[in-house]
C-alpha cells in the first residue's frame, strides 16, 4: 500500500506503528499445528504416566501400527470387512435408488410402501441386529444384511425427495416433446435428482461404515470390528487404536471421495437434505 | 340465438359435475390397505414359521402385554430414558458452550479444529470397547456413550451458527455499547439457534443409536440388553416387543424435536446437512 508523502509525514510525527501488530487470529495454521502438537504431546506425556492397559500413548500406537499391519492376521480382518461393506452398500444403491425413483414417480407405489419405509427409517438399525443375527447367523450374510439396511434409507429417502422436487415443468416438456416414460427418467428425472442421491450416497457410506463396525463388533468372529473387541479384551490398548485410526481414514477417504464425483456428476446445483 | 350460460353447456356435453372418484385422492386408504394385507400375511405365514426364528402380530402383541404387565418393560425403559437424558442434556450443555466459543473466536476455532475433525471422522462405535473399559458396564459407560454420540453434531452445528451470525447485528449492538454478555445472549444465541435445533434434531436420533449400542454390548440393564437376552434365548416375538418400542422412541424423539424446532426457532428455516 503505497501512502503519500504527507501520510508518511504524520505517520512519522504521530509516532504511529506502521505494521498491524501481532495478531493471533492471522496465524490460524500456525494455531493449528500448535494445536496437534501440542495435543500429541500431552497425549504422549499423560499416556505414559497411566497405566498401559488403560491408555495408551502415540509412539506406542505407531509401534503397534508397523507390527500389526503387515500380519495376515490383520490383512485377512481388513479385507473381509472391506468385502462385506462393498457388497452391502452396492445393494444397498441399487435398490435405493430404484425404490426411491419408483416412489417419488409413481403415487401408487408411494402410498403403498411409504409405511414400511417411514417406519424402518425411525427404527435404530442397530436395534435389528440381534435379530438379523438370529435370521443370518454369525457369517457373511448377517454382516452384508445389516449394511445394506444401514446404507439403504439415507438414498431411497433423498432419492424420493430428489424426484419430488424434479419441477413439473421439466417433465412436461419431455411429454410435450413426445419423451417416453424411459427417457422421462433417464433423460430428465434422474440428472435432476442426482444431486440428492449424491446427497444419500455420501451419508449411506457413513452408516454403512457404523453398520459394519457395530455388526462385527457384536459378532466378534471376523473383521475389523472382531479386532476391536479382541484387543480391548486383551486390554491391548496400542494396537486396539490402529483399527480406530484406519476406520477414520477410510471414513474421511470415502466420503471426500464420494464428495468429489458429486462435485463432478452434478456440478449444477447444490441441495442436500439434512437427515 | 342467446349464448348458453355453463350450466346449459355442461347440460348438453353430458360433464361431470364433480371429478371422478380417484384412489389418489385417498392416500391413506391404500397406505392401510397396504398395512392391513402386510400384517394378515404377516400373520398368516408367521405362524407356519418356525417360532424360533420368526413371529407373528398376534404373538408379538401378547408379549407386549405380557410384558407390560410384569413392569419389566417400563422398567427398562425408564433406565434406558434416564441414560439417554443424562447423556444428552450433558452433550446439549457442552456441544452449545464449546460451539459457540468456536464460532465467535477464529483463533479458538483453529486451536480446536484438528481434534474435532479428527474425533468427529472415527466411528464412534468403535470408541465404545475403550469407554466400556474405563467406565465398566454400569450406567456412566451409556451416558459416556450417548454424550459422545449426540455431541458433535450440536458442536458443529452450533458453531457454524455462531459463524454465520451477521456482522451488522453485532456491530450495531456494539455501537449501541452492549456488553458482550448482551452480545451473546441477545444476538448471537438467538441467531444461531435455527443451527442449534438443526443439531440438536441430528443429535437425538444419533443418541438414541449411542444408547441402543451401549446396551448392547453392555448387556446388562436397559432396552438394548432386554433385545440382546431375548435374542440370546430365543424370545422372538419378546425381541420384536422391544425393537417396535425403539421404533417408537426414534419416531416419537424427532417429533418432539420438529416440534421444538418449530416453536422455538421460527424465523429461519436454514440447516446443515450433516450425517
Amino acid at each position: 500500500m503505497a501512502l503519500n508523502t504527507l501520510e508518511q509525514q504524520a505517520l512519522a510525527e504521530l509516532d504511529l506503528p506502521t505494521r498491524r501488530p501481532f495478531c493471533l487470529a492471522d496465524h490460524l495454521g500456525a494455531v493449528r499445528a500448535v494445536s496437534v502438537v501440542f495435543i500429541i504431546a500431552l497425549w504422549e506425556i499423560f499416556g505414559r504416566q497411566v497405566n498401559p492397559l488403560f491408555l495408551s500413548y502415540p509412539s506406542a500406537i505407531g509401534r503397534a501400527f508397523l507390527q500389526i499391519v503387515t500380519t495376515a492376521e490383520f490383512q485377512r480382518a481388513a479385507l473381509g470387512s472391506l468385502q462385506v461393506f462393498a457388497i452391502g452398500l452396492l445393494a444397498a444403491l441399487a435398490l435405493g435408488i430404484a425404490v426411491g425413483l419408483l416412489m417419488g414417480r409413481y403415487r401408487l407405489v408411494e402410498y403403498l410402501l411409504d409405511p414400511y419405509v417411514y417406519a424402518l427409517d425411525a427404527t435404530p438399525r442397530i436395534a435389528l441386529i440381534p435379530l438379523l443375527l438370529l435370521w443370518f447367523g454369525l457369517g457373511i450374510s448377517s454382516k452384508i444384511a445389516i449394511v445394506f439396511l444401514s446404507g439403504l434409507f439415507p438414498v431411497l429417502m433423498n432419492t424420493f425427495s430428489g424426484v419430488r422436487t424434479v419441477s413439473a415443468q421439466l417433465v412436461e416438456v419431455g411429454r410435450a416433446y413426445g419423451a417416453g416414460e424411459r427417457k422421462l427418467f433417464t433423460k430428465i428425472i434422474l440428472p435432476a435428482s442426482l444431486p440428492f442421491i449424491m446427497a444419500g450416497i455420501r451419508l449411506a457410506v457413513g452408516r454403512a461404515l457404523i453398520g459394519i463396525i457395530t455388526a462385527e463388533m457384536f459378532t466378534a468372529v471376523t473383521g475389523m470390528g472382531a479386532l476391536l473387541v479382541r484387543y480391548s479384551s486383551a486390554l491391548a490398548t496400542d494396537k486396539f487404536f490402529v483399527p480406530v485410526i484406519l476406520l477414520a481414514l477410510l471414513g474421511v477417504v470415502l466420503s471426500n471421495s464420494v464428495e468429489r464425483l458429486q462435485r463432478r456428476l452434478a456440478p449444477w446445483k447444490e441441495t442436500e437434505r439434512a437427515l | 340465438m342467446a349464448v348458453p350460460t355453463d350450466e346449459q353447456i355442461i347440460e348438453q356435453l353430458q360433464l361431470r359435475r364433480e371429478r371422478r372418484w380417484s384412489i389418489y385422492d385417498h392416500p391413506n386408504l391404500i397406505r392401510s390397505a397396504s398395512v392391513l394385507v402386510f400384517l394378515l400375511l404377516w400373520e398368516f405365514f408367521g405362524r407356519e414359521t418356525d417360532p424360533i426364528l420368526f413371529t407373528y402380530p398376534t404373538a408379538v402383541a401378547e408379549a407386549f402385554v405380557k410384558l407390560i404387565v410384569s413392569g419389566e418393560l417400563i422398567k427398562q425403559l425408564a433406565v434406558s430414558l434416564s441414560a439417554l437424558a443424562v447423556g444428552f442434556i450433558a452433550s446439549l450443555v457442552l456441544g452449545v458452550a464449546l460451539g459457540l466459543a468456536l464460532g465467535m473466536s477464529r483463533t479458538v476455532e483453529a486451536f480446536f479444529e484438528p481434534p474435532i475433525n479428527a474425533l468427529y471422522a472415527t466411528p464412534q462405535v468403535a470408541l465404545t470397547p475403550l469407554l466400556m473399559m474405563w467406565l465398566g458396564l454400569g450406567f456412566s459407560v451409556k451416558v459416556a456413550v450417548v454424550f459422545l454420540f449426540a455431541f458433535f453434531p450440536i458442536l458443529i452445528n452450533t458453531a457454524s451458527g455462531a459463524k454465520n451470525v451477521s456482522a451488522a447485528m453485532v456491530e450495531v449492538a456494539r455501537a449501541y455499547l452492549a456488553p458482550p454478555r448482551q452480545i451473546l445472549f441477545k444476538v448471537i444465541c438467538p441467531a444461531a439457534l435455527p443451527f442449534i435445533m438443526a443439531g440438536v434434531r441430528i443429535a437425538i436420533g444419533r443418541a438414541l443409536v449411542g444408547m441402543i449400542v451401549a446396551e448392547l454390548f453392555t448387556a446388562v440393564t436397559g432396552l438394548g440388553a432386554m433385545l440382546s437376552l431375548y435374542g440370546n434365548i430365543f424370545e422372538t416375538a419378546k425381541m420384536f416387543v422391544v425393537i417396535v418400542v425403539l421404533a417408537g422412541l426414534g419416531v416419537g424423539l424427532v417429533r418432539l424435536t420438529q416440534w421444538l424446532e418449530r416453536r422455538l426457532a421460527t424465523w429461519k428455516e436454514t440447516e446443515r446437512a450433516l450425517g
